[in-house]
């Protein structure tokens, strides 16, 4: 019996009254391993802010389940690289959902820590201060406090941009260590290779899901024209969407949602 | 030795203005310091002066109900503080504005306010004269005063700690981690108008936002931890305390500058000397390792 | 017989109407006083007889008073203006100038013999007086408190009324009369109160600079806090050398209220054990209500308070 880690019920999240995702339905099940992938403003970023909670939802809701911990490596992180800490510093913040704020840091956390590390290829950096850190090399420290948060959903928002080839391997092998133990992942990828080789799940957006089910099947040329051809530019005009009988009433499905949001045709409820 | 004794020693044993003066400096620093590293970490380095004419307002309404004295004057100014202070606070934190532009909104307006209180009331007496107080006058009252604020920030301080530099270092992660994040910012900025306030009517506005901001910003150039940072910024303000005490003994200097002049001259010595200083980072040409 | 009586009669009544008329009908002196010690030697020498207009009022600080135009309107209108002298009016010229009166200029210390500032007040002084364009002001002004020094006040202004007014220069006098016999028990009481200090503490510390015919006169000493007095902060080397100054010089007391730093005082008297003194009035009168709306009641409450702080009463 398959459990449901996340459900989404016309969940619409966006800004300034205009949706970046819009009316979205379905379920995420327990151990999968999704990439989320979509043209550049298609609300991959905008969907990640929803599930971890720092975006509050326009219309509709997307709902956890109980005793679900999640850890979230952010696109654009609010990181104060000026700030006076060290790698093993960052890193300990992943101790959080273990210690909380008083908790005192056993020879176990200080030791996870350190394997956490290694586990990224940045073993002995502990002592290094942020900001002499590469772009690649602070991307995986940041990694390494996912691993440390010992989440049971995980969601990376563009984790390959600006690391190197060998270090992508690298990530994707932890990716595919945490699917063996059963976690929760959400991943927003560009390259739609990588996705093929190690995704077995996909969530195709272009503002609204146009395929989400097994990668190849998602991944099919008619979708990503579909995907193309969306609308990403804010209308300043367009009516408002009112609530009337949008109940989509979409189980967890594997064929894409054909329904009267054709880009093509139809309203531009935008 | 003699020498040495009349010098550093005889001025704070003859005098008790002088011992008083030294003590309330000192645990003056012990508390202002670490909140000044904070707040330069922030990039909130000019509320300190901000803050002494946001005060206006409370002075005034203290003035306005009960004269020319100095506890509700300074209930006033605490209670006006903390209102620019937190309304700040709020809105950098949950509208578009940053704490810079919204702290200087928050004081403008509040000194408008209170000059406006004034001269309704149109007295020509300088309310502020009153409510700054000066190192070399420390009653009983202004050294329980200064001994409460640093008390509540040392406690303040151990207990939200690691919320504090999750707030400052990744303010996004501890979103997703915890609700803290809001508490702990307005704890913050309740601490700095503490130690501002009570640091004004205790010993002036120089000395107060000077002892806070100095130290810290020194301290910046020795050490990459946020830890070391705050002890060495309390060391700073220390000896900064000694050092001016000494020089207004020595050479008739007043007090308050005096003592921020001290921690002036570290400072300068630090930009050039400390650790991540300019002669270490970019002068001096260092060997380099092999890897 | 009768009718040359009656004649007479009728003769005298209309005389004395004519008299009492012309005493009913006769407009008071105007007199303009440049401040209020000064006011209240007029009123008690003129009288009904004269109408006092004050420059300076209660509390006022006749070195840095910057005139209004209500004043210039009363020194056009007034027949004598009565004035101290030795600079100690500062926007006098300005004021007589641009009211163009006519009145004529009255010095009272006229016939005071001068003393000079002791030199600590005598920065002081020159930094108040600053306005007034001059160089440093040597000589103090404050002849008045002197009660000796005050008669003379009192003589000059009953000459000046009856220069103007000839027909009160009787009541004028006789009212002078009366006032200097009431400033002589003063005087006795001033003498009497400092002579019940012992000697050894006959010493005060205050930022006011204008006692300095009052110590001249009646033996009690008082001293500029050094370095305290001005607005600027003071160095801690300030602060030492008032604490060695009270212990050496064996000071008894200290007033405070032109410091600006009260709290650093209370914060002396403590180490020293000295105590602080209440106000005292030395360049202008109180308000109506206060302990020093005349000048008699002035001199009463700076001896108490003085002989208060001292004794400790």
């Amino acid at each position: 019996m398959t459990q449901t880690c996340l459900t989404f019920r016309d969940l619409t999240l966006g800004y300034n009254s205009h949706p970046a995702i819009h009316h979205l339905d379905g379920t995420i099940r327990k151990g999968s391993l999704t990439a989320v992938v979509g043209a550049n403003g298609s609300g991959k970023s905008t969907l990640m802010k929803g599930i971890v909670g720092v975006l509050k939802p326009m219309a509709g809701e997307v709902a956890r389940a109980p005793g679900v911990r999640a850890a979230y490596l952010p696109q654009q992180s609010e990181l104060d690289r000026s700030f006076p800490a060290r790698v093993v510093d960052l890193v300990s913040l992943g101790l959080w959902p273990k210690r909380g704020m008083l908790g005192r840091y056993t020879s176990e956390d200080r030791a996870a820590v350190s394997q956490a590390l290694m586990a990224v290829g940045l073993g002995g950096f502990e002592k290094r201060p942020i900001d002499t850190l590469s772009g690649g090399q602070l991307q995986r420290t940041l990694f390494a406090r996912v691993l440390l948060q010992d989440a049971d959903l995980i969601l990376l928002d563009e984790p390959f941009n600006a690391v190197d080839a060998k270090t992508v391997g690298d990530l994707i092998a932890l990716i595919k260590r945490w699917h063996g133990e059963e976690r929760t992942i959400m991943v927003v990828v560009h390259d739609l290779d990588l996705v093929r080789q190690n995704f077995p799940e996909t969530l195709l957006l272009a503002r609204q899901p146009i395929a989400w089910g097994e990668t190849r099947e998602t991944l099919k040329p008619e979708n990503l024209l579909r995907a193309r051809r969306f609308h990403e530019a804010w209308e300043e005009n367009a009516p408002w969407c009112e609530p009337d009988g949008h109940g989509h009433d979409h189980a967890h499905g594997h064929d894409h949602h054909g329904h009267d949001h054709d880009h093509d045709a139809g309203p531009r409820a935008a | 030795m003699d020498a040495l004794y009349g010098l550093f020693i005889a001025p704070f044993a003859d005098f008790g203005f002088m011992q008083r003066a030294l003590f309330g400096s000192l645990m003056l620093s012990l508390g202002a310091c670490p909140i000044g590293v904070f707040l330069m970490l922030r990039r909130m380095s000019l509320s300190g002066d901000a803050m002494a004419h946001a005060i206006l307002p409370g002075a005034a309404a203290g003035f306005l109900f009960y004269g020319l004295e100095i506890l509700p004057m300074t209930i006033g100014g605490l209670i006006a503080g903390i209102i620019v202070a937190l309304g700040a606070g709020a809105v950098s934190r949950f509208t578009i504005q940053r704490e810079d532009a919204s702290m200087a909104a928050f004081y403008l307006i509040s000194l408008a306010i209170g000059v406006l209180m004034v001269s309704i009331r149109g007295s020509s007496v300088d309310l502020m004269h009153v409510l700054f107080g000066t190192v070399l006058a420390l009653n009983n009252e202004a050294l329980t005063l200064i001994g409460g604020i640093v008390a509540v920030t040392l406690v303040s301080l151990a207990i939200f700690w690691r919320a504090l530099v999750a707030e400052c270092l990744d303010p996004l992660f501890l979103r997703s981690v915890s609700r803290m994040g809001s508490p702990v910012h307005f704890i913050f900025l309740g601490l700095v108008v503490l130690n501002l306030v009570g640091g004004f009517q205790a010993l002036g506005t120089l000395l107060s936002v000077g002892l806070m901001m100095l130290p810290a910003a020194a301290a910046r150039f020795w050490t990459v931890r946020v830890e070391p940072m705050c002890v060495l910024a309390v060391l700073i303000g220390f000896a900064s305390c000694i050092a001016g005490l000494l020089l207004s003994y020595h050479a008739s200097l007043p007090s308050g500058p005096a003592i921020i002049l001290s921690a002036g001259v570290v400072y300068f010595a630090s930009i050039l000397f400390g650790t991540r200083g300019i002669l270490r980072a970019r002068i001096i040409h260092h060997r380099h390792r092999t890897a | 017989m009768l009718r040359s009586i009656r004649a007479a009669l009728a003769m005298s009544v209309i005389t004395l109407t004519a008299f009492g008329a012309s005493s009913a009908f006769a407009a008071p002196l105007k007199v303009v006083a440049s401040f209020t010690v000064i006011a209240d030697f007029a009123k008690n020498v003129g009288g009904d007889r004269v109408d006092i207009t004050t420059i300076v009022g209660p509390d006022g600080d006749a070195h840095v008073y910057e005139p209004s135009p209500a004043d210039a309107v009363a020194m056009a209108k007034a027949d004598i203006v009565l004035v101290n002298g030795l600079h100690f009016e500062g926007f006098l010229q300005r004021l007589v100038d641009a009211s163009a009166t006519k009145a004529s200029i009255v010095t009272l210390t006229k016939g005071v013999t001068p003393i000079d500032f002791k030199p600590e007040f005598a920065d002081a002084d020159a930094a108040e007086g600053a306005g007034t364009g001059g160089g440093k002001t040597v000589t103090d002004p404050h002849a008045f408190q002197s009660i000796a020094n005050a008669k003379i006040y009192v003589k000059n202004i009953a000459e000046a009324f009856c220069a103007a007014d000839s027909d009160g220069c009787v009541s004028y006098q006789t009212n002078a009369a009366a006032y200097t016999k009431k400033l002589d028990a003063l005087e006795g009481e001033v003498k009497a109160a400092i002579q019940s200090i012992p000697e050894a503490k006959r010493v005060v510390i205050t930022s006011h600079d204008a006692f300095g015919y009052f110590e001249h006169e009646y033996g009690l000493t008082f001293l500029a806090p050094q370095g305290i007095s001005t607005d600027s902060e003071p160095s801690a080397a300030d602060v030492a050398k008032l604490v060695e100054q009270v212990k050496q010089d064996k000071a008894a007391a200290i007033f405070v209220e032109n410091i600006t730093n009260p709290r650093l005082i209370e914060q002396i008297a403590s180490e020293t054990g000295i105590k602080v003194g209440g106000t005292l009035y030395s360049d202008a009168l109180s308000q109506p209500d206060g302990p020093g709306s005349t000048y008699i009641d002035m001199m009463h409450n700076n001896i108490r308070q003085i002989k208060g702080a001292i004794l400790g009463s």
